[in-house]
């Protein structure tokens, strides 16, 4: 197309203008390249994503450890399998739902059954792109979970990210990594460590929450709001999610008797489902509850508007409370 | 990184001495075959027509074509051959057991529970099962990453990998045959045992592949089209993909099922159970 106004110029370079935000700071990818500086056994495959994966300082920093595996998922696993096989360890990147739902059964077959050193990294968990349905993972931690020798993580924000590119190799084995980008607000933040097992970041003994991913955040928020009604709760950020920190789930709502489990994931399979499954085993009746998407499909849109829209919001996490407690309570007086 | 240190591994270690001569590689297919026919009819699992089809290939490939050490299947700088369909095992195992990488006692207990030789193979068996494959379709995919990795790691072994004719209705292997071709991995050779049968019956009256020669071409693959049961091509084959540099290689190797005997031959059964009259009678013809 040919352009003869000055007019039209103007209008594409407000068009760029207006859709730049500026550069988002890179926690995973630095991360990741600082971590393959170190070890020359890590190299970096991505499904046409190095942008929107934070690969793309990878692919410019050490190119020939950076293979480009196109737009085929599938294959992109294989490969990487191949990869693991001969000595390396594989980061392989895309968007969580494409990395886990279109290589499923490659994910099964050529990673987590030989036990293989790959580690899985997707971005957009949940609800947290406009792109729409298509582009939303909400049940990426059930399919991961329910693999045998994987291990998903899930960093609580932008200050674990370096964290679970540490965690991820310190893991032997297939690591999924369910990972949020952050945001340009979050440059410069301090990094802390990704813990294996449950963080307690808040003590209370009126409850406990287990949060993952972005709804931690949330979760401190209604603990905050919880407590200024008197009523002092736990939260507990679960960044690994499998091998899940079973003994602490189990001691902490033996504690304080009412527990709340909070993720930007389907209430079916993620960490809900890996507490209620906990609970049970060990014979605990605590009042429980789950935030989370009730089983369904979302849409495109801002992440606060899919938040607020699905009930994964502070104010959600506080509801869920008041329900969990009232169960309690009911159990307690058919006791009594 | 071990790849310096692999690289001088390789230069120390003497490859077990290849066979180039074709009369030998047929005596020991034709023995591969009746052992095919034995593995197979006590239980009547396992596939016998697939094995009977494929026993050049896999002669040609263990004991003339690849560099792999029975005493070491570990050896990094083997050679790698990975079955992408994994279920023709009757054929792989005795070749394996053949070529010492698989003690032949262990051939009794062929599909027997417990045993590690499974049906469909799996890496319980070892390090020379290079990938654990049988859902279909992926096995091109992680030859494509082993032979990046060693065009990576500057190592000179090649990955073979043998497709069946069915698994080519998977998309994976477009995705892989296509990553192949624009990356020119020229050490990766892609076998196509092209027996026409798939457990729909004819692969033409399934899904067809023609004319998938040229597919494999226009993919950027060096392609050859033998008779896969004709020794000398399939050698031959097998050598002229080893020295080309510039593209990876398929070769379309048409195999009759139920191969070398008579009886069996041409006999679409993808399953076939063999009673022990027709096994009896095979090994006569296989004789």
């Amino acid at each position: 197309m040919s352009r003869t106004s000055s007019a039209a110029d103007q209008t594409v370079s407000d068009f760029i203008a207006r859709g730049a935000t500026g550069p988002l700071p890179r926690h995973y990818g630095d991360a990741l390249v600082a971590a393959a500086r170190k070890d020359p056994r890590i190299v970096c495959l991505c499904a046409d994503l190095p942008g929107p994966t934070e690969t793309d300082l990878f692919q410019a920093e050490l190119p020939d450890r950076y293979f480009e595996a196109g737009i085929a998922e599938a294959n992109m696993i294989g490969m990487a399998a191949g990869f693991a096989r001969m000595g390396q360890i594989p980061f392989v990147h895309s968007f969580c739902v494409f990395v886990t739902r279109r290589a499923y059964d490659q994910v099964a077959n050529q990673v987590a059954y030989p036990k293989l050193p790959v580690k899985i990294v997707g971005f957009l968990p949940g609800l947290t792109t406009m792109l729409g349905v298509s582009h939303q993972a909400i049940d990426d931690v059930a399919l991961m979970r329910a693999l045998p020798n994987m291990t998903v993580i899930e960093p609580s924000g932008p200050e674990q990210l370096a964290g679970a590119v540490t965690a991820a190799l310190e893991t032997p084995g297939p690591v999924y990594l369910r990972l949020l980008r952050g945001d340009a607000a979050s440059a410069g933040i301090a990094h802390k460590p990704l813990k294996r097992t449950g963080e307690v970041l808040r003590r209370g003994p009126h409850g406990t929450i287990f949060a993952t991913g972005l709804s931690v955040a949330a979760a401190l928020e209604a603990a905050e709001t919880l407590g200024k009604d008197g009523r002092e709760v736990t939260v507990v950020n679960i960044a690994t999610l499998k091998p899940l920190d079973t003994a602490l789930i189990v001691d902490l709502a033996k504690a304080t008797g009412t527990v709340v489990t909070a993720e930007n994931h389907s209430i079916i399979g993620g960490l809900g489902s890996a507490v209620a499954e906990t609970l049970m085993e060990a014979g605990v009746p605590a009042g429980f509850a789950r935030v989370g998407i009730r089983d369904t499909f979302a849409e495109g849109g801002t992440t606060p508007y899919l938040q607020a829209k699905y009930g994964l919001r502070a104010k959600d996490i506080v509801a869920a409370y008041g329900r969990a407690a009232a169960q309690r309570n009911a159990i307690e007086k058919g006791r009594a | 990184m071990t790849t310096t240190k692999s690289c001088a591994d390789a230069r120390e270690r003497q490859p077990a001495p290849r066979i180039t001569d074709i009369t030998e590689l047929k005596r020991i297919a034709q023995e591969l075959r009746r052992q095919v026919v034995r593995l197979v009819a006590p239980t009547g699992q396992g596939y016998v027509q697939q094995g009977l089809g494929a026993a050049d290939l896999f002669t040609a490939m263990y004991f003339s074509e690849l560099r792999l050490d029975p005493a070491d299947p570990a050896w990094p700088d083997r050679d790698r051959l990975l079955l992408s369909t994994a279920h023709n095992t009757a054929i792989f195992y005795a070749t394996l057991a053949a070529r010492g990488c698989l003690p032949e006692a262990m051939l009794a207990d062929y599909c027997k529970d417990g045993s590690p030789l499974e049906i469909n193979a799996s890496e319980r068996i070892g390090p020379l099962i290079e990938a654990t494959c049988g859902s279909l379709g992926q096995g091109l995919s992680v030859a494509v990453g082993m032979a990046m990795a060693l065009r990576h790691q500057k190592r000179d072994a090649r990955v073979h990998v043998i497709l069946g004719d069915g698994e080519m209705q998977e998309g994976q292997v477009w995705e892989a045959a296509l990553m192949a071709g624009a990356r020119k991995l020229s050490n990766l050779c892609l076998i196509l045992d092209y027996n026409r049968m798939q457990v729909g019956g004819h692969v033409d009256n399934v899904v067809g592949l023609e004319p998938v020669a040229d597919k494999f071409q226009s993919f950027g693959f060096r392609v050859e089209t033998i008779d896969g049961n004709d020794m000398e091509a399939v050698v031959g084959a097998f050598a002229r993909a080893r020295a080309h540099t510039e593209a990876p290689t398929c070769i379309v190797a048409d195999t009759l099922v139920g191969k070398g005997a008579p009886s069996l031959e041409g006999i679409l059964g993808h399953n076939m159970k063999l009673p022990a009259e027709l096994a009896a009678k095979a090994l006569e013809e296989l004789a």
